[in-house]
């Protein structure tokens, strides 16, 4: 295999809602960003993988077609992967594999949703519609007529980790909320920074037991994209390469009673494994210099930290009770914000993730900059409970 | 937009999707009415609609025993013993075909949430119980429609029981779980 280097890369701001442009006009800005970044036009882009998640968000089926279409990518190879939130993710490692196996040197990928465009006339807001569209995703015979989300479906994991760990406690999930949508007043492209105290999320309406509002990620439309290249043409674009240099991915059995419990994520731990054993990484807090984590709720990134080796199964509480996670401890997690903070644009959510992490081996990342960056990991997730994990360490060289 | 071509607007619009003319009014009066700036973002509004006659394939007689009979069957695979409901044709490990068999019916919570918020077709269900029961006779769980009065009383371990509504259709809202008093 090849190595494969990141060589540009490009997002556009993450919002509620961009009511000025469609998912493709969306995609355009991000792929425009991307190809300056790289110093290349679309004639050097070789093909390209898109990551969009619902087809109901975009109110188009084959999405993928014209995002293709609209960046001037005709007749170069494409194709869209779709895994739930682990969408961005997925396409990073399709994109991988493109360049790492000889078949392309130059590879696009994109990853773009756009969800509020679904709106409920009833109460005025568009997370119930959202919501709707989502819920296709569920076993549609047996699991979508009893009305659960996909924070219902979490709330079920981090119910069944506390009552068999202790932990996440409510102060603990509350402190993972303060952190990230702080981290986000850092980030420019963030969707809800804001500065708030373990209180306020303690007070917040209850969403799902044991989430309260502030314990969610929120809806949010974007497109980020990266260009992935081989090495040989790597440094024509670049001086500054973000390699990848550890990749695992697995997917787990969708209907729950197939699992031995729903306590870990044994998907993320399979595709944190592998990633690891992939990039030599041996003791991930020590090895690592930060990590984007899929926090979706609070509680799921506490339930990550145990997921991705930073800590013994049942422990993940203490790395938020002894500072470990924060923005100044040993391994910062989610210095973008994170889902919760930056937001959940969720074909392009891994993309953004990835971003993050090469903004600061590029020592790029401004005020929220870890300092001499060296090597960093993402976790991309989706699915009912966890269905899909993909996990990507990335390295800058040297 | 004059008015008389406001109103058709509307009436369209309310035939086509079903949204009441009230709320297309709330949202599109303004747009309608002139305020929008030519170069200014237009939203209208739309709907993806597809309709089904779905085939449960060979998971047929489980509906079927929901809808005539007031019954719940299990799939059992004959090689490793394990039975699976909701039920499968296949034991997806031995890929053995299962075999049908009626099942009491009464279970047990094995995880549980309240929902609080939820998506447009159950907001008026709210708050409600979101449960994995596993049936007993079964190796697995599933999602559960559960009714009860009281969120607050269902707990992981609470034993529950399923219960036929008068009118069925062969789906598997044609029953629900109650805690065992």
């Amino acid at each position: 295999m090849r190595r494969v280097a990141i060589v540009g890369m490009g997002t556009t701001k993450f919002k509620a809602r961009w009511v000025d442009k469609t998912y493709f006009e969306l995609a355009f800005d991000a792929a425009k960003m991307a190809m300056e970044d790289a110093g290349i036009d679309r004639h050097r882009i070789d093909c390209a993988v898109y990551g969009i998640y619902n087809d109901f968000f975009q109110r188009q089926y084959q999405p993928d077609a014209f995002v293709h279409d609209y960046l001037g990518l005709g007749l170069k190879p494409m194709v869209r992967v779709n895994s739930g939130g682990a969408t961005g993710g997925s396409a990073l490692r399709i994109g991988y594999a493109e360049v790492a196996s000889g078949l392309y040197d130059v590879c696009l990928v994109l990853g773009v949703e756009k969800c509020n465009d679904c709106y409920n006339y009833e109460v005025r807001t568009t997370t119930p519609e959202v919501l709707r569209a989502i819920l296709y995703t569920a076993d549609m015979t047996y699991d979508n007529p009893a009305g659960r989300t996909a924070a219902s479906g979490f709330g079920l994991a981090v119910i069944a980790h506390r009552e068999k760990y202790g932990n996440p406690t409510e102060e603990q999930m509350a402190k993972i909320s303060v952190k990230n949508h702080f981290n986000a007043t850092k980030n420019p492209i963030a969707q809800s920074p804001q500065i708030i105290t373990v209180e306020d999320v303690l007070k917040s309406r209850k969403i799902v037991e044991p989430f309260k509002f502030y314990d969610n990620c929120l809806y949010t439309e974007g497109a980020s994209a990266v260009i992935l290249a081989s090495e040989e043409v790597a440094w024509e674009m670049t001086d500054k390469p973000v390699w990848i240099s550890g990749l695992g991915a697995s997917a787990d059995y969708v209907i729950p009673g197939n699992r031995p419990n729903i306590y870990t994520f044994d998907s993320s731990r399979v595709a944190a494994k592998k990633a690891y054993a992939m990039a030599g990484i041996t003791d991930p807090i020590k090895e690592l210099d930060l990590a984007e984590l899929h926090d979706a709720f609070t509680g799921t990134e506490i339930m990550a930290y145990e997921d991705c080796f930073f800590c013994e199964e049942g422990q993940g509480g203490t790395l938020v009770d002894n500072g470990t996670v924060m923005p100044d401890g040993e391994l910062p997690v989610n210095l973008s914000g994170g889902l919760i903070g930056c937001g959940h644009a969720v074909g392009a959510t891994g993309i953004m993730q990835t971003y993050e992490i090469a903004l600061h081996l590029r020592q790029e990342a401004g005020e929220r900059q870890v300092t001499n960056a060296r090597r960093g990991l993402v976790q991309s997730i989706g699915g009912t409970l966890c269905t899909w994990t993909v996990c990507l360490v990335l390295q800058r060289e040297g | 937009m004059d008015e008389r071509e406001r109103e058709k607007w509307y009436q369209y619009h309310h035939e086509k999707y079903g949204i009441p003319l009230e709320y297309l009014k709330r949202e599109y009066e303004e747009e309608l009415s002139g305020g929008g700036l030519i170069d200014a973002p237009l939203e209208i509004p739309d709907k993806m609609d597809v309709l089904y006659k779905y085939t449960y394939g060979q998971q047929s007689r489980f509906f079927r025993e929901l809808r005539e009979n007031k019954k719940i069957y299990g799939a059992k695979c004959p090689h490793c013993g394990k039975v699976y409901c909701p039920p499968r044709a296949h034991c997806s490990l031995c890929y053995q075909r299962t075999e049908w068999m009626p099942l009491k019916g009464t279970g047990v919570i094995k995880a549980c949430t309240v929902q609080y918020y939820t998506t447009s077709t159950f907001i008026k269900k709210l708050p409600f119980v979101c449960a994995y029961v596993q049936l007993d006779g079964t190796d697995f769980i599933m999602m559960a429609n559960m009714e009860v009065e009281d969120v607050s009383k269902i707990k992981v371990g609470t034993k529950v029981k399923a219960v036929f509504r008068d009118e069925r259709h062969g789906t598997i809202t044609d029953f629900y779980f109650r805690p065992i008093d």
